[in-house]
């Protein structure tokens, strides 16, 4: 139950991030002042900081507590077990989800911290503003970077994609009308949250956007 | 027909298992399962063997007593049935055919491919059940329940309770056993009263036994002889989640329903 409302709640936020770096295509000022506009908030944006990483603590904390009851529960493995229902994202949540955790760490110390790649963390644009813009389009110029962050959307498409639903199911939201609209929640879902994340990697490495 | 048999051997709940491979001649394509086991067995004590410990009883479907993983599938190939309705023809001549017990560790091997499910009978004892007086019989259509609702709690009362759930499961859990038994009971007037306590208490008791949790895989679902929808897992969920809010507003424990008869 914990798990899947901590895990709804970073559902959100990866949507919102998403939709937020989409500005990308409106020009470098206005992702500069979006990004301005956040900092600009620091509580804001330290409350949601200090809330995203306690969900993923607690998210994270309770998979691994509940995987370790889970193993116990079937001492002794079946020597021949066959899926009939079972799809690859379900069967793969932990390791798509351990993908993304690397992935995300990556994220924060190469865009966020800009550790991992420190020359552009300080510029300025003309409005005075910090120039995330140049940030990302450097950043995506580099092919290496771009197959590290291919990879880390394709874990997020794969935990997505039996997360949502499989939240849905855990809160009890179930009803004969709704169900193929609910099944389809996280596919769909998923499906956008990666096809934007793409598009703006994709849109920089192919020149599209420089 | 003939098929090379790959079974599991147990002597007792804490003996090492290992498989034997035995041939099974002269099949005919419409045995069933068991009677093709029955083949074997026959053989066995004809040679002075032990013979292969398996459990079954009606041999129609309905009892839920036959539990066989056949090749790495609860109750075998087909869905919506039990092993013992399952019937050679359905494998190609000459096949290998693997058997193994159901594997939990809720459900401790006692030999062979006999598992102890008294698990389920636990968590049914922890409030599967609802409390009513003896006495004469209620008279028909005192309690008019509507035709949806009936349907429904038929769908979960279709549940025989054979394990297939928590042998398909990869944690072994057994939330669509218990999801069947309390939806059906929650849907009708009958259970209502005592439906908190009765959720809490069977998913406590479940998760005492030593079942895993739900992973909202639906291979419980798939292998299912009676079909019993996951959607029940959801109603399980909410009936949780009403039966939290129901006992956060009165703290104290409601008194035994047995208390009155002791």
């Amino acid at each position: 139950m914990v798990i899947a409302l901590t895990g709804l709640g970073l559902v959100v936020f990866v949507v919102f991030h998403m939709l937020g770096n989409l500005q990308l295509f409106e020009g470098p000022l206005a992702l500069n002042r979006y990004a301005a506009v956040l900092r600009d908030m620091p509580i804001l944006l330290w409350a949601v900081r200090i809330g995203l990483l306690s969900m993923a603590v607690f998210h994270i904390g309770l998979a691994l507590q509940l995987s370790m009851q889970n193993r116990r529960a079937r001492p002794l493995e079946y020597t021949i077990h066959r899926y009939r229902k079972a799809s690859i994202a379900s069967r793969t949540m932990a390791i798509s989800g351990m993908a993304l955790l690397l992935f995300v760490a990556f994220h924060l110390l190469h865009l966020t911290a800009g550790v991992i790649d420190p020359g552009f963390a300080d510029r300025r644009d003309p409005e005075g503003n910090r120039d995330v813009y140049t940030k990302v389009v450097h950043a995506f110029q580099n092919p290496f970077v771009v197959i590290l962050y291919l990879v880390g959307q394709l874990g997020l498409g794969l935990h997505l994609r039996h997360a949502i639903a499989s939240s849905v199911q855990t809160m009890g939201f179930e009803h004969a009308g709704l169900n193929r609209l609910l099944k389809a929640l996280g596919p769909v879902i998923g499906l956008i949250v990666v096809l934007g994340n793409v598009a703006i990697i994709l849109a920089v490495f192919l020149g599209i956007v420089h | 027909m003939t098929f090379t048999l790959k079974i599991w051997r147990q002597n007792g709940p804490h003996e090492r298992g290992r498989f034997v491979t035995y041939e099974a001649y002269d099949v005919s394509p419409g045995m069933s399962f068991l009677e093709m086991l029955d083949g074997i067995n026959q053989r066995l004590i004809g040679t002075g063997e032990e013979p292969v410990a398996f459990e079954q009883d009606c041999r129609e479907g309905i009892c839920g007593s036959c539990s066989l993983v056949i090749n790495g599938i609860p109750h075998g190939p087909d869905q919506g049935i039990t092993t013992c309705q399952l019937y050679m023809r359905r494998f190609s001549d000459g096949a290998s055919i693997t058997i193994e017990p159901w594997r939990a560790n809720a459900f401790p091997i006692l030999k062979d491919l006999v598992v102890d499910r008294s698990a389920l009978d636990r968590i049914m004892q922890a409030g599967g059940y609802i409390s009513v007086n003896t006495g004469g019989a209620v008279d028909g259509n005192v309690l008019l329940i509507g035709k949806d609702q009936a349907e429904t709690a038929m769908d979960a009362a279709s549940c025989i309770g054979c394990g297939a759930c928590v042998a398909a499961c990869k944690n072994a859990s057994a939330m669509l056993f218990v999801a069947a038994k309390v939806s059906h009971l929650a849907t009708l007037p009958q259970g209502r009263p005592e439906r908190a306590r009765r959720v809490s208490a069977m998913l406590k008791a479940m998760d005492q036994e030593g079942f895993g949790s739900c992973g909202n895989q639906y291979e419980c679902e798939a292998v299912c002889p009676k079909g019993i929808s996951a959607r029940f897992i959801a109603n399980l969920n909410r009936e949780y989640l009403r039966a939290g809010i129901v006992e956060s507003g009165c703290p104290s424990e409601p008194e035994s329903p047995h208390a009155e008869s002791a």
